[in-house]
């Protein structure tokens, strides 16, 4: 019996928590009463042959779980993942290309300097941040799949009720690329991680003839101070595209989110931009900033000109105040 | 030997989309008193339709989670055991199911003829 307590045991390990002690619960039961009746059927004492008999016939502990699980569970699933392992292959060609790159450089430095064993370790170090900036992206990209595979889970839940008045127009202007917002989530949550938790690698960065390679950081401690409203900011960037990506398409509400999410990083850049000075080479940066301020003001003008201007293309709004049999042009 | 092999599969693979529609109102039809899980496998399998575990235990649960089943657990000989029987819903959906079911099985006796 100690190897179907396993067996169960092995069976909720793979199984959501909350429906674990109950399938477990009924499993064991099923066993005990599949075991008894095969023992009297065939004459033979329940011993540990006739169990294993039976645990083969219910199938590995996984393949058991599979059955009981409502849904197969997926980091991500199949739909996605195509472009999860072509983002994935991009960037692996990337980091092979940058550790080619470095590795040429340092044998060849290696080869005029011979004596320098200090180019060397730069090298290696320098290899070494390659890896270690490559795992942390692969783990980014990873978490970010994780969450939209989760997002269109959830859309597709209510699929039954759907009207063929809900297709978008061929020529839709709200019409999404995924990529794009699989794209925005990622680089929202990079740059979010570096500026809250690795700030002295917001740097430029180079390599001169002297000092091998040198790293000037951008942001003095004092930059900590708009790091509440950055962080209100990515957080209501990154749920905007979670949004649009579960709607599938821009709506009216989201595209009016996104002409207010543009003023706030408008009023953002601005208060960064005239608040005391919180970058050690002020006057560049905030001519960058101001730059990127004017970009997201004429952006938020030319939204809300086609929030004011654009008809609405909404066909399932429509279709919900049962409006579809009226001619659609 | 491949091609044989290849032709069981997909013979495996009809029967099987097949059978699963049927055996959802085979189950309902066995649960207007209660069973537990071995014991319906048992009642079905002696009226004919043989059915394995792994595909009926979690049959049980999805009906049940549709409404179609309701369960209770009662401790028997000395051990729990999980009793099924369909609930006013389950009956309803059943006679309708079973009319189809007799519609098609007209239909295809009319085809296969």
């Amino acid at each position: 019996m100690e190897l179907i307590d396993r067996y169960v045991h092995e069976v909720g390990r793979h199984l959501p928590r909350r429906m674990r002690a109950d399938v477990q619960a009924e499993l064991r039961s099923l066993l005990l009463d599949t075991l008894e009746e095969r023992a009297r059927a065939t004459g033979r004492p329940a011993d540990s042959e006739l169990v294993k008999k039976v645990l083969r016939e219910f199938g590995t502990p996984q393949e058991v779980a599979a059955r009981y699980a409502p849904q197969p569970q997926y980091l991500i699933g199949p739909r996605l993942f195509p472009a999860y392992k072509m983002t994935i292959g991009i960037m692996a060609l990337v980091v092979a290309a940058l550790f080619l790159a470095f590795f040429v450089r340092g044998v060849l430095k290696i080869i005029h300097h011979p004596a320098d064993a200090v180019n060397l370790r730069a090298a290696l170090d320098v290899v070494g941040k390659i890896l270690y900036t490559a795992f942390f992206n692969f783990g980014l990209v990873t978490l970010v799949f994780a969450i939209v595979e989760r997002v269109q889970q959830q859309r597709e839940l209510p699929g039954e009720s759907w009207d063929p008045a809900s297709l978008p127009p061929v020529d839709d202007p709200d019409r999404i690329t995924p990529a794009t917002h699989v794209f925005s989530l990622y680089a929202i949550l990079a740059l979010a991680i570096l500026f809250n938790f690795y700030p002295e690698w917001v740097a430029l960065v180079g390599f001169g003839k002297l000092a091998g390679q040198w790293r000037l950081p951008l942001l003095r401690p004092e930059f900590s101070m708009h790091l509440p409203l950055l962080n209100v900011w990515w957080g209501l960037a990154f749920a905007l595209n979670l949004l649009v990506l579960r709607h599938g398409r821009w709506r009216r509400e989201t595209r009016w989110a996104e002409f207010g999410l543009g003023l706030f990083s408008g009023v953002v850049l601005l208060l960064i931009v005239t608040g005391p000075p919180v970058f050690r080479y002020n006057r560049p940066v905030k001519g960058i900033l101001l730059g990127a301020l004017a970009i997201v003001v004429i952006e938020a003008g030319e939204r809300l000109y086609h929030l004011l201007t654009r008809r609405p293309s909404e066909p399932w709004r429509a279709a919900e105040a049962g409006a579809s049999g009226e001619p659609v042009d | 030997m491949v091609e044989m092999l290849q032709r069981d599969a997909l013979r495996d693979n009809l029967g099987l989309e097949f059978r699963r529609g049927a055996l959802v109102l085979a189950v309902l039809s066995q649960l207007r008193g209660e069973q537990y899980g071995y014991s319906l496998k048992k009642a079905l399998g002696e009226q004919g339709l043989e059915i394995d575990e792994g595909t009926l235990y979690p049959l049980l649960r999805r009906l049940e989670a549709q409404g179609l089943l309701r369960s209770r657990w009662r401790v028997e000989e000395g051990r729990p055991r999980r009793y099924y029987r369909i609930s006013p819903l389950g009956e309803q959906i059943q006679r309708e199911l079973a009319a189809d079911w007799r519609a098609l099985a007209r239909a295809l006796d009319r085809l296969l003829a």
